[in-house]
């Protein structure tokens, strides 16, 4: 009888394999049906950013598809985050990071296209108060106990989340507030938590400060080590190419436009006073 | 190109979710028999296995498949060679993901429901010459019937609902991947709460509709 049964269990796994096989295939062929012209052409492209870039890059990504007829798809996270994916073989085209160092662990990974590293933003913090507390204006008055709780992105593998640790740590107060300290998955899930009054107080990147408007107090740079944000082609051929235009996107005219009004600084050029 | 988004992720939850509750009805009813009726070495570990996804926490549970499955393992590398991309990070990721969490509500529910045949009348086709595997098909499955598909509501349910396991191997990439629990999320991450609203809304009418109809499946005896 056990014999019986066993092969019983056999013949349905050997059904729920092929079953998914068959759904992976089906899956995978209508995954990408986005744009209409098909015939080999890329129509797509995904893009693995930073979360801090949201605002920013859905405006860009609406730009880009009205210039060139293809789709931008984002999928935003923390920087750390998408690096792993990106190692772990997610089919992203560019990989914008909010530091540097995530975009060369992928390039030595094997993952990304050394050739078209580029900074394209050097990002900036700010103290975001939620309406009906007394606004941090420096970051200083962060120790103030009227801010009971702090939200921060994970410096684990936000970079955001680094540069506030490291902000924290110039002002002297880290010790001080690090019982204090909640953290986001990431600088939108940090500011989601500060704009839902769920912290007291948020360090978050000036660029989601500005898309969501409020109080906010631009911390200054030197506080922190700059928030040197570079991209990378993480694939190759006509998806590369693709992928190569909406790198250069970002960074041409148009592209420097808008990230400036996201108060992004941009490298090579004088830092805007804050 | 937001319009024609929107409904996506519901549409490829619910996709997701039949595949992976089709996968686990099969592999789960068949180990619940198994469990129920097999006495052989190693049951205890392997029901043991197999229940883990219920207690272990779906990030680690993506954890392990992101690791086993990932571009640069074995398995990954093997389904790269033959179908000529990465299995993770795609809907089959998502697949089995859910597939997995589901198995062992299969396999509990439906073990329960094969032990609670009456043995009397297994034993009396067993007189009359029959083989097992008829007895099964004929009696303790039909009889069984209300408890199995007790247990396949409950795995719909928590397939349609994954979200950890699932963000760690398929990834959160709209229009792709983007499940609807992973939408919720994304949603909130991007301070669109109406949008979140309504996802939340229709995941929790689906786990509403689900556990009446276990309640229902399970008070009426055959």
């Amino acid at each position: 009888m056990t014999r019986r049964s066993r092969s019983c269990a056999a013949l349905a796994v050997a059904a729920a394999v092929s079953a998914l096989v068959g759904s992976g295939c089906a899956a995978d062929s209508d995954a990408p049906a986005t744009g209409g012209d098909g015939g080999g052409a890329v129509t797509e492209i995904v893009v693995a950013a930073a979360s801090d870039l949201r605002p920013a890059f859905e405006e860009l990504g609406a730009m880009f598809s009205a210039e060139t007829g293809m789709t931008t798809t984002f999928s935003f996270g923390s920087s750390g985050q998408l690096r792993e994916q990106i190692i772990n073989g997610a089919p992203f085209d560019v990989f914008a990071s909010a530091n540097v160092a995530f975009v060369e662990e992928v390039i030595e990974a094997g993952r990304g296209v050394a050739s078209t590293q580029a900074d394209y933003a050097i990002g900036r913090i700010v103290l975001w108060t939620p309406p009906g507390i007394d606004a941090a204006r420096s970051i200083d008055e962060v120790a103030h106990t009227r801010f009971r709780r702090i939200a921060i992105a994970n410096p684990q593998h936000a970079p955001y989340g680094t540069a506030a640790v490291e902000a924290l740590e110039s002002a002297g107060i880290y010790p001080a507030v690090r019982s204090r300290l909640v953290y986001g998955e990431n600088i939108s899930d940090a500011f989601r938590i500060a704009r839902s009054a769920n912290a007291d107080v948020g360090i978050v990147a000036l660029s989601l400060a500005i898309a969501a408007g409020g109080e906010y107090h631009v911390i200054p740079d030197h506080l922190h080590e700059p928030l040197r944000q570079a991209l990378v082609v993480t694939s190759t051929g006509a998806r590369g190419d693709a992928a190569e235009a909406f790198a250069d996107f970002v960074s041409s005219p148009t592209g420097r436009a808008v990230m400036i009004r996201y108060g992004f600084a941009l490298p090579g050029e004088a830092q805007p006073g804050s | 190109m937001q319009d024609m988004n929107d409904w996506f992720p519901l549409w490829l939850s619910l996709r997701v979710a039949t595949t992976a509750t089709a996968i686990a009805a099969t592999v789960g009813i068949a180990l619940g028999y198994l469990l129920a009726k097999g006495r052989f070495r190693g049951r205890g570990l392997l029901e043991a296995i197999v229940t883990v996804p219920i207690v272990l926490p779906p990030t680690v549970l993506g954890y392990y498949l992101l690791t086993t499955l990932g571009a640069n393992s074995p398995v990954g590398r093997a389904w790269e060679a033959l179908f000529g991309g990465p299995l993770v990070f795609t809907p089959t990721a998502a697949v089995i993901a859910a597939s997995i969490s589901a198995l062992p509500f299969v396999v509990r529910t439906g073990r329960a429901a094969i032990e609670d045949v009456d043995a009397r009348l297994e034993a009396a086709l067993r007189v009359a010459g029959h083989r097992e595997w008829r007895i099964a098909v004929l009696v303790t499955l039909p009889v069984a019937r209300r408890g199995l598909l007790a247990g396949v509501a409950l795995g719909f349910a928590r397939a349609l609902g994954d979200f950890g396991a699932t963000v760690m191997v398929a990834g959160n990439i709209p229009g792709r991947t983007q499940t609807l629990p992973i939408a919720v999320y994304d949603s909130v991450q991007a301070g669109d709460y109406s949008a979140a609203r309504t996802g939340s809304m229709i995941l929790a009418a689906v786990a509403i509709v689900v556990l009446l109809s276990v309640t229902t499946l399970s008070s009426r005896r055959p």
